[in-house]
């Protein structure tokens, strides 16, 4: 039996979350679980805690989630290298793909039928961001305090605040108020052992 | 050459107020209304056909917006700054990831941020109601009808996105004409 070539490391890393990224559709989570299944399970490079943390941190960092993912996981496996390899090789599909896209839609949105065919497919846009939102209730929103942030965060923009302004005022508005909380509750204990 | 510089700039603040999925919506809505690169039926176009094809929501945006306000070179641009800062951060993030574990600070700003996400969502879906509306501003009610039909196939029968789109996109056909 011939034996199959291996690449070299940084190649096949690369090629394979180029194929990720290129047959994972609906972004976040079904590319994480693609990620496991490629490199925990078929390649071993790394344990499933380690792809756990990574996905945790990953997420609380701000930028496009997927790409944070790559990035951490790229420097897990092969350093600084690695991350920029990981990041350019998840991507660049979606960059060859959008690119043909766009120039399609360009070309063919004047037509009769598109239009048709477009006014059905914005009017699924709402009741896509609707559940999103309501897939996200249940692990964003943990008690009362959370539900006043929510509220805010809804009335604000359409009193013509930022998003951008918004979303800060809503980190610090949670940073604030939990460390207020966690200092509160170390006092009575504190205060309990005197 | 300015507006390359432009659109490296304005993704790029795009990433660094993104934490997770389609609550980067709000912010490009913002950005590319305010720029004159989209309008929000395109912003609307692009959620769906982000959705339809494979990689994350973010560079599907960058791309397009690029390429519509600043051709290959915009795009290129405004893909790379999409994901500068999540790059930047993440790198700096992996070298100190053991101290990172369980870090509270981290937790506490992610406990205000997620219901931000959630707030500002369903502010842009009220922003969003130029979609169901017709020439004139009066109500469409082919748009309402796919509407109601995607949002009861995305809640009660748990249809996966992309074919909720397809089913949209083969109503507006049937009831385009209406």
């Amino acid at each position: 039996m011939k034996e199959k070539k291996s690449l070299p490391r940084w190649a096949e890393m690369t090629l394979t979350m180029f194929k990720i990224g290129l047959f994972t559709f609906g972004g976040g989570w079904s590319i994480v679980a693609q990620i496991q299944k490629e490199f925990v399970e078929i390649r071993g490079w790394l344990t499933k805690e380690e792809l756990l943390d990574i996905v945790t941190i990953a997420r609380s960092f701000p930028g496009i989630m997927v790409i944070n993912i790559s990035v951490m996981l790229g420097y897990t496996l092969g350093g600084v290298p690695g991350a920029l390899l990981c990041a350019f090789g998840m991507a660049l599909p979606a960059f060859l793909v959008m690119t043909v896209v766009t120039a399609c839609y360009t070309a063919i949105r004047e037509n009769p039928w598109v239009a048709r065919v477009m006014v059905g497919v914005r009017a699924a846009v709402v009741p896509i961001i609707l559940s999103a939102a309501v897939n996200l209730w249940k692990t964003a929103i943990r008690d009362r305090t959370g539900l006043v942030i929510a509220g805010m965060a809804f009335l604000l923009p359409l009193l013509g605040v930022s998003n951008i302004l918004v979303i800060f005022l809503g980190g610090g508005a949670g940073l604030a108020l939990q460390t207020l909380r966690a200092v509160r509750a170390q006092k009575r204990e504190g205060g309990d052992g005197e | 050459m300015s507006t390359i510089l432009e659109l490296f700039l304005v993704f790029f603040k795009i990433g660094a107020c993104s934490f997770g999925g389609l609550s980067m919506i709000p912010v490009i809505n913002e950005e590319m209304v305010r720029h004159g690169w989209m309008t929000l039926s395109e912003v609307s176009d692009i959620v769906a056909i982000a959705e339809m094809t494979p990689g994350p929501l973010g560079i599907n945006a960058a791309t397009f917006a690029g390429i519509q306000a600043g051709g290959l070179l915009g795009a290129v641009a405004a893909t790379l700054g999409a994901v500068t800062c999540g790059l930047t951060l993440c790198l700096a993030g992996s070298v100190f990831l053991a101290r990172l574990k369980g870090n509270p600070y981290l937790e506490r700003f992610t406990y205000g941020i997620r219901p931000v996400c959630i707030g500002i969502m369903l502010a842009t879906a009220v922003n969003l109601r130029a979609n169901y509306q017709g020439t004139g501003g009066a109500v469409s009610i082919p748009a309402l009808v796919v509407g109601l039909v995607s949002l009861w196939l995305l809640v009660k029968r748990n249809w996966p996105v992309p074919r909720v789109i397809a089913a949209a996109a083969a109503l507006g056909l049937l009831l385009g004409g209406l």
